[in-house]
């Protein structure tokens, strides 16, 4: 039996645009279990982003109640926000945005830092989230030099190595060539499996959505449709 | 957490080489600054104390009132008495006498006749005693050019620059022709015994120095002195005690009668308290300019700095950071670049003080006419505390510049921050 781990009801979103407001988002109502492999799709626009934001709690919804990890993301301080990014949300980005100064092993590494590991646990978690991505060779390169493809992996292994309930992935293989894509959504795919993390991806990429098992279609900020898409093989 | 915003630092030399350079720059300069007009107006107190002041100065008020027409009709009598009970009363203070005159010195030929004149400012000094220190205090051993030390009665020594313009040698003869303490004229002979360079112009120009008994005899001061002055042992002029020892002496001895004794500390005389407030006052005014200065400079660079790294605290927040970690830890990064770049200053700063404390700079030239007790030579000098007179306000200004710098981050909304990693 699957557990819901991210419950939004009646979502809405609206910012500022000069003197009026710009609905991003227009009561949204969806649930995520744990272990999903789910993406929203849409035009630019669309309110994709904006939705990513308010789970990863990094913005807060004007209107309705976003539950994730059963806790109301606006009603948490920063620093509950950001207590529940460290320990139990991951981000993957469409610009890979490994820290330019450190390491392979360093940029993994930092995640931990946040946390209370020693430096042996450290240590043994950094090497076993490269191994995932199959990088333990180029822990001690400067993100400069290494290529998009395994840049792109060490942020999934920076990621993954908090072994994070959740993983946000906005637009991941847009900068990728087809092949290096297809080897990071089959990674990811695995780590999924083996991990039972929640993945929720933002793309208009076609080639994501074929690993997607739940494509939520956005359109100016509402929800289009809501397709299961390997349920039935699950059964 | 340290060690790695210490990689950082250290690695990304964008983050760290600018502000490092500002701070070491500034700090240095405040150092520098403060060290050479510690080491100026130190030496304008001390050579004002050496040669005119004292630490403090006793004479009648009668004589202190006139005291700039050298007024030896109206000096101390009974001066022996008065240094006895001096050195009784005050034994921490070592007291000296000296008395100061004008006239005219003629330099005559071999058959008598002038040949050739020039106004003198003589000062009297208990050289013969060798326990006075007016050797040392005034430092005459070393600044003599040629010559010695006036060992018997009728020797004198004379500034060099004055000998040269008398066209004077060792051994020739001088007659000083002057007023005694009673308005009589008075002239006596003198042999130069050597001549002295102070590096005080107004000294070298003009000066004769005699033993304070020929002038004693000279003048018609018997037991009689212009001044007493007052050491302090240590050497160093402290306001503290000197002020608690005048304030004792004056309460004691002077009153009514305007021949009774009255004593002066350093800072009540020849303006000097202005000079001292004044060096205090610059210094500070130093210290604030440089800090704001640093500051203003220092929160730009932390600006664009901070600009710079939004893709890193996007990062950071991402992974679950919360905003005022990441502002204490660009505090924490702002106080390891200030030390480093605080220490790198101090130790710049200190290594220029020290050569122009050795160096100086001349000002001989613009002190030609001026009767000021100047040195010629203004040196910097290195005091403990410039050790931390820049250092402080280095780590100060670095860290109070990038806290402004980083409000404008705090501030963000966390989603604006973060949108600055959708490149």
């Amino acid at each position: 039996m699957k557990n819901t781990i991210i419950n939004l009801k009646n979502i809405t979103k609206r910012f500022k645009v000069g003197d009026g407001e710009f609905t991003a988002l227009n009561n949204i109502n969806l649930n995520f279990q744990k272990g999903e492999f789910a993406g929203f799709v849409g035009p630019s626009g669309s309110g994709k982003t904006t939705l990513l934001n308010i789970i990863g709690s990094l913005d807060s919804p004007s209107e309705g109640q976003a539950l994730v990890m059963g806790k109301d993301v606006a009603k948490l301080s920063h620093r509950e926000s950001a207590d529940l990014r460290n320990y139990h949300i991951g981000f993957i980005f469409q610009v890979y945005n490994l820290l330019p100064v450190y390491t392979v092993y360093e940029n993994v590494e930092f995640a931990l830092l946040l946390q209370n590991h020693t430096k042996a646990e450290r240590h043994k978690m950094v090497m076993e989230a490269l191994d995932w991505v199959g990088l333990t060779d180029l822990a001690d390169k400067k993100p400069d030099r290494i290529s998009g493809g395994e840049g792109q992996r060490v942020a999934i292994a920076r990621a993954m190595v908090k072994r994070p309930e959740i993983l946000i992935a906005d637009e991941p293989t847009a900068n990728l060539d087809a092949e290096n894509a297809h080897i990071i959504l089959k990674m990811m795919k695995r780590l999924n499996d083996e991990l039972n993390t929640t993945f929720l991806f933002s793309t208009h990429d076609e080639k994501v959505m074929q690993y997607m098992e739940r494509i939520v279609h956005l359109r100016d900020g509402e929800v289009e449709k809501d397709s299961i898409i390997v349920a039935e093989k699950d059964k | 957490m340290i060690q790695f915003l210490l990689k950082g630092i250290l690695r990304d030399r964008s983050r760290s080489l600018l502000p490092i350079i500002i701070t070491a720059l500034g700090v240095g300069l405040t150092v520098l600054l403060s060290g050479y007009m510690k080491g100026a107006f130190g030496d304008v107190i001390d050579q004002n104390a050496r040669f005119e002041t004292g630490h403090v100065k006793i004479m009648t008020q009668a004589y202190a009132e006139n005291k700039d027409q050298i007024p030896n009709d109206l000096s101390l009598l009974e001066a022996s008495k008065w240094v006895e009970t001096l050195h009784t009363e005050f034994a921490e203070m070592q007291w000296i006498q000296r008395i100061k005159f004008g006239g005219l010195i003629d330099v005559p030929d071999a058959d008598g006749n002038t040949k050739a004149q020039g106004p003198a400012s003589g000062m009297a000094l208990q050289l013969f005693d060798t326990n006075s220190g007016e050797n040392e205090r005034m430092n005459i051993e070393a600044s003599l050019v040629i010559g010695t030390i006036p060992e018997k009665s009728g020797e004198a020594i004379i500034g060099h620059d004055f000998a040269a313009k008398l066209n004077l040698k060792l051994g020739d003869e001088i007659t000083f022709f002057g007023s005694t303490m009673n308005g009589s004229m008075t002239f006596k002979t003198f042999v130069i015994s050597g001549t002295i360079k102070f590096g005080t112009s107004v000294m070298d120009k003009g000066a004769l120095l005699i033993d304070i008994s020929d002038a004693q005899l000279m003048l018609d001061m018997e037991n009689a002195t212009g001044e007493i002055l007052g050491y302090l042992k240590s050497g160093v002029y402290n306001e503290e005690v000197v002020s608690k020892i005048t304030s004792t002496f004056n309460n004691k001895y002077k009153n009514t009668d305007e021949f009774s004794p009255e004593m002066f500390t350093l800072r009540e005389q020849n303006n000097l308290a202005s000079m001292l407030d004044y060096g205090d006052v610059m210094s500070g005014l130093v210290i604030f300019i440089f800090v704001l200065a640093m500051s203003i400079v220092l929160w730009n660079t932390g600006l664009l700095g901070g600009l710079r790294r939004y893709q890193e605290f996007g990062i950071r927040l991402a992974l679950g950071e919360a905003k005022s970690k990441i502002y204490g830890s660009m505090v924490l990064e702002s106080v390891l670049i200030g030390i480093i770049g605080s220490a790198l200053g101090t130790v710049i700063g200190l290594a220029l003080t020290y050569y122009m404390q050795v160096v100086g700079i001349d000002i001989s030239s613009y002190l030609e006419s001026s009767s000021m007790i100047m040195p010629s030579i203004i040196r910097a000098k290195v005091t403990p505390e410039l050790f931390y007179i820049g250092f402080i306000p280095g780590v100060l200004a670095m860290v109070f510049g990038t806290m402004l710098a980083g409000i404008g981050i705090y501030k963000r909304e966390t989603a604006t921050l973060f949108k600055e990693l959708e490149v």
